[in-house]
């Protein structure tokens, strides 16, 4: 009679361990806007690499970065502004020393395409005619940062945060402008680039801080010498290529 | 804690809107799938009853689809009556009506279902029409199980986060819910607010599930 | 021209049909008799028979007239709904609305709007109702506190009070048991002699045709057939 659970529990042991990742896993949690690039560079690694496979994790910075602050077993954290890296290093979830800088990037105003008001200065987004802007929320999206950086800086915010819809990424904040739900929004040039169809340029933003995007092993990484090649092989030239295709300029 | 209570009125608000359209959708319909017998009809149940099982990024998603600006909906409602319904408290409650409507006619149509036939045909004989059956004899005999219905898709309107996301974006005081306003308190490291505000849902939950809980098994007749 | 007015002249048929079995309904008769029994094995159509005549469930085709009045005739396009046809029926498990009270079941049909009787009996039409089946004492009860027998004669009064034109009842005594058959039986018996309406009673008990039917019509498989003679009371 007491099989029957002895037999279950088993099975079900034996299940939860076939589904734990197999050490030679790389997570590497990084943010949004790297998204089709990370994608072309995994297969690129995993080639040199044979024994190592990569799982990618896309998502605002902030929210990554909560994610390992709260254990999340991510190998790699690559972030979209120093801030947010910054953070990780504060709270020892990052190795330090394997810290480096590896794209930056631009910041741009976008609008649907069709549309018929583009503006021609930041400025213009006061104007009455702009309801809806999309922007990262600030607090945990660090193209949201940026934009609140230079809006506060040409004191423009108080007069554009009433129109402001708030992003929870940069990708989120893209499409809401693809669909034409907003008037204007912020996103990367990399991002802008993606839908072309669908969005044009209307002015590139000169940032506070130069928008550059740093990459570092996680310090509690089961797989740190993994870790340590993802990080270094992001700046090697095959991989630059790659992310210069997209439109992410030198570091 | 000031900043909580903005989110925690307003997915009241949100919730109770959503609440009252179920009330009129959901009893509809329910009465109209328990008591009519036409072709199809468990069919169109099973697809009214997709919202309750769809993930609500899905749903969110098609809701987005037809409501944005863009949309079929949307921009006819746009044309006509100048109405947005994107990134409007309104259109939160919208997708919180849509995800709990299943949680209603259901509820509504066993409720109705549970009730002998015979007594409403005994009412028409003795001379009500339609409208005084329903208001004297159904409606009385099935609103414990209705209510029920209600109270539960109340809490699930209040919990609703991945549609309204998508349709309603998060602006607060507009359209941050309290889940949506979990979500980005968490994302942002602020977990103080996050707790805060995850106790205030988990309260206002349980006591909807309590009452609700109350009312199910209860007796039909009064208690002389 | 016209055919002498009857009593009841029931014409009617419908078709059911259900999960692939069908029962084919033609009840006809016509009679002027104002103590009519219908009885017949189960499943012959009796109570729906009934039914139709009541205006519960639609025929296919035919009519239903009661004395002068038409209730249904579906050549002429006239189909009253039950509500309009002024009967009183008794359902076999008597169909009492359990959430309210005896008074207030009794009184529900006096008033027609979209609000139930209160509490207090105030009309004495009811009054005497409750008087009559000596039901006054229990008139604050609800059906589930009320003995098989009070069931029964509450699902008679309200049948009543109002008035009706005709009574149809479907087999009201079958739930209960021997000696209160015998007493209720009498009461009814007792009640049409001042109640002088017309009454067709559904009922498998021979006692009962014997005690209130003057004349009985058989059915089976969803047909009429003649009377019966051996059914026929003495005299």
């Amino acid at each position: 009679m007491t099989q029957l659970p002895v037999r279950l529990a088993a099975v079900a042991i034996g299940l939860l361990v076939s589904l734990h990742a197999s050490a030679a896993d790389l997570t590497v949690s990084a943010a949004a806007s790297l998204t089709n690039a990370f994608k072309e560079i995994g297969p690129l690694f995993e080639a040199q690499n044979p024994d190592t496979k990569v799982q990618f994790n896309f998502g605002a910075s902030g929210a990554l970065l909560q994610q390992i602050a709260k254990g999340a077993p991510a190998d790699v954290f690559a972030s979209a502004d120093q801030e947010s890296m910054d953070q990780a290093q504060a709270q020892a979830l990052v190795k330090a020393a394997e810290r480096r800088n590896f794209v930056s990037n631009s910041l741009v105003v976008i609008v649907p395409t069709g549309s018929t008001h583009a503006p021609k200065a930041i400025a213009d987004l006061g104007q009455a005619h702009y309801t809806r802007i999309a922007i990262g929320l600030p607090a945990s999206v660090p193209v949201g940062r940026y934009t609140k950086a230079v809006l506060e800086k040409a004191n423009l915010w108080t007069a554009v945060e009433p129109k402001m819809i708030g992003a929870n990424n940069v990708r989120q904040a893209l499409d809401y402008v693809s669909r034409g739900e907003v008037d204007a929004g912020f996103v990367y040039g990399t991002d802008a680039a993606l839908v072309a169809d669908k969005v044009k340029v209307a002015l590139v933003v000169p940032t506070e801080v130069p928008v550059l995007y740093p990459i570092a092993p996680v310090a509690n990484s089961t797989n740190a010498v993994a870790a340590q090649k993802f990080a270094a092989f992001v700046l090697t030239p095959p991989a630059q290529t790659v992310l210069g295709k997209y439109g992410f300029g030198k570091p | 804690m000031e900043g909580a209570w903005v989110p925690l009125l307003l997915t009241l608000k949100v919730a109770g809107w959503a609440t009252a359209l179920n009330l009129f959708l959901g009893v509809g319909v329910g009465y109209l799938l328990a008591r009519k017998r036409f072709w199809g009809r468990e069919l169109l149940d099973a697809v009214l009853t997709l919202p309750m099982v769809m993930p609500p990024t899905v749903l969110g998603y098609y809701l987005l689809v037809l409501v944005g600006r863009r949309g079929t909906i949307g921009a006819w409602l746009q044309s006509t009556f100048g109405i947005t319904l994107i990134f409007t408290w309104q259109g939160a409650v919208i997708a919180a009506t849509i995800v709990a409507f299943p949680l209603v006619f259901k509820s509504a149509r066993a409720a109705f279902e549970s009730i002998d036939p015979q007594l409403e045909q005994a009412a028409r004989v003795l001379g009500l029409r339609e409208m005084a059956v329903f208001l004297r004899v159904t409606l009385p005999l099935a609103w414990r199980g209705i209510l029920a219905g209600l109270l539960l898709a109340f809490a699930r309107a209040t919990g609703e986060f991945g549609a309204t996301l998508m349709v309603a974006g998060s602006i607060p005081g507009k359209t941050q819910t309290l889940s949506v306003a979990v979500y980005e308190a968490v994302q942002a490291g602020q977990d103080d607010v996050a707790n805060f505000l995850v106790l205030v849902t988990s309260i206002t939950c349980i006591v909807v599930l309590l009452t609700a809980g109350r009312l199910v098994p209860g007796r039909v007749a009064g208690q002389g | 021209m016209t055919s002498t007015t009857r009593v009841w002249d029931v014409d009617v048929e419908r078709r059911f049909e259900h999960a692939g079995r069908r029962f084919d309904l033609q009840a006809r008769f016509a009679t002027d008799s104002t103590r009519l029994a219908l009885v017949g094995a189960s499943g012959a159509g009796k109570s729906q028979t009934l039914k139709i005549i009541a205006g519960l469930t639609a025929p296919d085709a035919g009519h239903v007239r009661l004395g002068p009045r038409t209730l249904l005739d579906r050549r002429a396009g006239i189909d009253l709904p039950a509500r309009d046809r002024r009967l009183g029926y008794v359902f076999q498990d008597y169909a009492l609305f359990p959430h309210l009270t005896v008074a207030q079941n009794v009184t529900f049909g006096l008033g027609t709007g979209l609000l139930n009787p209160g509490r207090r009996v105030d009309d004495p039409r009811v009054r005497r109702w409750l008087d009559a089946f000596e039901l006054a004492p229990l008139a604050r009860h609800y059906p589930e506190q009320l003995s098989g027998g009070q069931r029964q004669r509450t699902a008679l009064a309200r049948a009543l009070v109002a008035e009706p034109g005709a009574l149809l009842l479907d087999e009201p005594f079958a739930a209960l048991d021997a000696s209160l058959r015998v007493r209720l039986r009498r009461e009814l018996a007792e009640l049409l002699t001042r109640v002088p309406i017309p009454m067709i009673l559904i009922t498998h008990d021979e006692a009962d045709v014997e005690n209130l039917a003057d004349e009985v019509l058989r059915m089976q498989d969803g047909h009429v057939l003649r009377d019966v003679p051996e059914f026929l009371p003495p005299g």
